[in-house]
């Protein structure tokens, strides 16, 4: 509301401001027509400045504020104020000058010195006109006393009434030197007795001269008064006195008038001349004043509409800069400017719907992304994702496990880099680089990887992924780790092979024993001395190899059986000692080293099997350690998290170099008595129980077994569930 | 001067004043005498008349313009006013009278006009028209109606001399200039 009432409200003040200076200017110039509101109109002008003051000021307050502040389009506004500025004020001033130089010399020039002649000249015409005048009405008036000398009573009234008529009088006095009125006419219907002879008069008559006056009259005409003496008296003091008016004509009095009033007109300016030049430049300067401060009130309110839409527009583009494509500006005008808005907010439409589709592209970009990172980490498949510079890309969870590397932080890092503190990714990239500097870029080959933890069996399979251009984009290299499927495969060989052998040889060794104890028990008697010692000598070693055979068969059994677990609780440490004590008492000369960690003590297992791994691994150390000096079996459990890791360490000769890789495998044996089935015993009880057994050298020599088991039971149930679905 | 100026501020002030003083005083000389010599109220026919003398001598600036052809204007303001208990004066009369000073180069004489009643008087002299202004008589105040039947009121008069037929906006605009001159009010009170 109040800003649809403004531009009235300033134009009203406009409207008012224009009229208030230009009557300020008629005052100036001396006109009486406003001459009683000059007060109001200068007070009106003065608001008016103070109003221009207070606007400017506000408006300077703003620009300086905005510039002080780096505002978007100060500057521009800042050079526009200027150049509106400049503009106006420079014609103005150059306007100013001039009619000050012009207004102060046209008033110069009224007064030249021949104008101020001329007046003086017309006055002293006018003057010799009536003094021609006045003269002639003395004469008259010294006949008419002539004629009055001895006259009184009626006479003397009917001589002045006659003498009246025809002198052209208006009024003819008889009086006494004392002023005492003895006779009078007048013309007219004047009422009222004759006014009493001035000082001035009775003074210049007793010095002898008549007296003659031009006075003025009421109206604005001239009376001329004339007084002489009647008769010839010498004293003044007896002699009475004739004292005439005579109209001036009408004709001669306007002249005189005319002129008179000409000269004091003349003779005011002349006094207000220099009043009238300060006036005159005063209004003037108080004209240029307000239009100066309406100039530069001008120069800012425009320059504000004028780049105000040029700040909406820094405005809008710094917001699209920082991806406000919402932006909306209102159209200023239709200008050319106006089209730039339009423009504008065409521009900012189609990047909010450009960006709208890009969002929803990178959206479903990211759940695409999402999804195949959830099956990659899902994946049991290692995938690592490399650039064609062999960057890693993305690598899922499974890689990291299988090469033992951690992935988390490898994105747009170099393979070779990643590789340096890894032995199997740095034999994979190897095997990689073999396959790039060939050309390959699609490929399938299974390469097996050493480390100290033995043998890992990778599947590997790359291809390219497809560029742009046609240009490889990166390869993407997928592998499976298949170690423990071969050596389940291995195992499940072994076991058919144990069964078989357990079931073919078992059969036949109970007769060939008996047969042989037999053929002792017929034979022995009917023998000599010497053949019957070679006879139980052979029958004997039958007996012994076919016991021999027997527990070979027993243990390759026992290796194919799968007993069903007995899960329960028991204190793992106690059951250590027992054992560990048991293996002493059997051989006083080994030490034995415990270091059992308390928070280990709980296992729940199959107290059994884990009794059975226990003597499997304590055998094998005394087995190592026989002929050892100081023979030394440390037995140490850690809690590690849900975990319990059980490790034997002996200073045995430890395995020998490519023995690690195959030391699960069963027939796998450096002694001589040995089936080769105790560790394959062991990793077979670790795997059932969910753990996972490793083998290497300790640093300081001999064997070291690290055996890792969950301390809960539904870790080795749910292991035992995948094993037997795998 | 500079170390003068800041270091006796107090000397300076002194002697601005004192150049201001010596300035108004040029300016009291210059302008010459004009005050209400005398002034009184008599009852006359169920009316108060006034009557005052004044001392009436034209400033510098008068003169001149008087000389150029200025009419000069006389002033007479006079206010009628009664006490009241507890309460300002109350002002029962207030009027203003003005006579015109001209000079008439034709005749060559000095015109006195009064503006209320247009009646005028010439003189030969400048010296017998201001001598006939000095001496205003016999103007009526008011009725006894107005003023209060016990005769007791307070009078004063105060005298102007303006240079008149000015554009007013010249009066205003060059508002500093000594346009006209005035007496000191003349107060007396009346008392039967």
């Amino acid at each position: 509301m109040t800003r649809r009432w403004l531009p009235v409200v300033i134009g009203v003040g406009i409207l008012v401001w224009v009229v208030a200076l230009a009557m300020l200017a008629m005052t100036a110039e001396g006109s009486q027509r406003y001459g009683e509101l000059s007060a109001w109109i200068l007070l009106i002008n003065i608001l008016g400045v103070v109003v221009l003051l207070v606007l400017i000021g506000g408006r300077l307050y703003d620009f300086i504020r905005d510039w002080r502040r780096h505002v978007p389009g100060s500057r521009l506004r800042g050079r526009t104020i200027l150049m509106f500025g400049g503009l106006a004020i420079a014609p103005l001033l150059l306007v100013f000058t001039f009619s000050v130089l012009f207004l102060t010399r046209g008033i110069d020039s009224w007064f030249h010195a021949e104008i101020r002649q001329g007046l003086s000249d017309a006055l002293g015409l006018s003057r010799a006109a009536l003094d021609l005048r006045m003269r002639e009405y003395l004469d008259r008036t010294g006949h008419i006393a002539d004629r009055l000398a001895g006259l009184s009573g009626a006479s003397l009234y009917l001589v002045l009434d006659e003498a009246m008529r025809n002198a052209g009088a208006d009024e003819l006095i008889v009086t006494s030197a004392g002023g005492q009125t003895e006779g009078y006419s007048r013309a007219g219907m004047q009422h009222g007795l004759p006014e009493t002879p001035s000082d001035a008069l009775l003074l210049q008559l007793r010095q002898g001269r008549p007296f003659v006056s031009l006075e003025p009259a009421a109206g604005g005409g001239y009376l001329i008064k004339v007084a002489t003496q009647i008769g010839a008296e010498p004293s003044l003091q007896s002699a009475r006195l004739l004292i005439a008016t005579y109209p001036v004509p009408q004709r001669l009095a306007d002249l005189a008038r005319t002129v008179q009033d000409a000269y004091q007109e003349y003779g005011r300016l002349s006094v207000l001349r220099v009043p009238l030049k300060q006036a005159f430049v005063l209004t003037l300067s108080l004209v240029l004043l307000m239009a100066l401060l309406a100039a530069m009130y001008g120069a800012l309110y425009f320059s504000e509409r004028l780049v105000r839409p040029v700040q909406d527009l820094i405005a809008g583009t710094r917001a699209v800069a920082k991806g406000d494509f919402d932006t909306r500006l209102s159209r200023p005008s239709h200008d050319e400017i106006g089209f730039l808005v339009t423009s504008f907010n065409d521009m900012t439409k189609k990047l909010a719907r450009a960006r709208e589709e890009t969002e929803r592209s990178r959206a479903a970009v990211e759940a695409e992304r999402a999804a195949l990172e959830v099956i990659l980490a899902r994946l049991t498949s290692g995938v690592i994702s490399l650039e064609p510079d062999l960057r890693v890309r993305v690598a899922n969870q499974a890689a990291g496990n299988i090469l033992g590397v951690d992935f988390a932080q490898a994105a747009g890092r170099p393979l070779a880099e990643l590789a340096a503190g890894c032995p199997l990714l740095l034999q994979l990239h190897e095997v990689l680089l073999e396959h790039v500097n060939a050309g390959e870029t699609e490929w399938r080959e299974q390469v097996t990887l050493k480390s100290d933890a033995g043998r890992r069996e990778l599947v590997c399979a790359c291809t390219a992924l497809p560029g742009d251009t046609g240009a490889t984009a990166g390869l993407v290299l997928v592998f499976d780790e298949v170690t423990q499927l071969l050596q389940a495969q291995r195992q499940a060989a072994w076991g058919e092979v144990a069964r078989r052998l357990a079931h073919e040889i078992r059969n036949p060794l109970t007769p060939i024993q008996l047969s042989a104890e037999r053929m002792r028990r017929k034979l022995m008697r009917g023998l000599q001395p010497a053949e019957a010692e070679l006879l139980d000598r052979a029958t004997h070693t039958i007996v012994q190899q076919v016991e021999a055979m027997k527990q070979m068969v027993a243990a390759f059994s026992e290796y194919a059986k799968a007993p069903e677990m007995q899960i329960s609780e028991f204190d793992l440490t106690a059951l250590i000692h027992q054992v560990s004590d048991l293996y002493h008492a059997q051989d006083p000369r080994v030490a034995f080293g415990l270091s059992l960690d308390p928070r280990a003590a709980a296992l729940e297992a199959d107290s059994g099997r884990i009794r059975q791994l226990l003597n499997n691994l304590l055998t094998n150390s005394l087995e190592a350690l026989d002929g050892r000096e100081n023979p030394v079996i440390m037995i140490e459990t850690r809690r590690m998290g849900d975990q319990i890791v059980l490790t034997v360490i002996d200073n045995g000769p430890g395995f020998q170099g490519g023995l690690i890789e195959q030391a699960f495998d069963p027939y796998v044996t450096t002694k001589p008595k040995g089936t080769g089935l105790g560790l394959a015993i062991v990793r077979r009880i670790v795997e059932e129980h969910g753990g996972q057994v490793e083998v290497d050298n300790a640093p300081q020599g001999g064997a070291r077994i690290r055996i890792t088991l969950p301390a809960v039971p539904r870790e080795a149930r749910r292991a035992e569930a995948r094993r037997e679905k795998a | 001067m500079q170390s003068l100026r800041w270091r006796h501020p107090w000397l300076v002030c002194c002697t601005a004043l004192l150049c201001a003083a010596a300035f108004a005083g040029a300016r009291a000389q210059d302008a010459g005498r004009f005050e209400i010599r005398n002034a009184y109220v008599e009852l006359k026919d169920d009316a108060w008349l006034l009557d005052v003398r004044l001392d009436l001598a034209l400033a510098k600036a008068a003169q001149q313009a008087f000389d150029g052809g200025v009419p000069l204007v006389l002033v007479l303001e006079a206010e009628a006013s009664v006490e009241r208990r507890l309460l300002p004066d109350e002002t029962v009369v207030s009027l203003a009278r003005r006579w015109q000073l001209a000079h008439d180069a034709i005749s060559q004489r000095f015109v006195v006009t009064d503006m209320a009643t247009d009646e005028q008087v010439s003189h030969a002299s400048q010296a017998d028209a201001l001598e006939a202004l000095a001496r205003i008589s016999a103007i009526e105040v008011a009725d006894t109606g107005k003023l209060p039947p016990d005769g007791r009121f307070d009078m004063r008069v105060r005298a102007t001399v303006e240079i008149g037929e000015l554009p007013a906006a010249i009066r205003i605009l060059l508002f500093w200039k000594s346009w006209s001159r005035s007496t000191d009010w003349y107060a007396w009170s009346v008392r039967p």
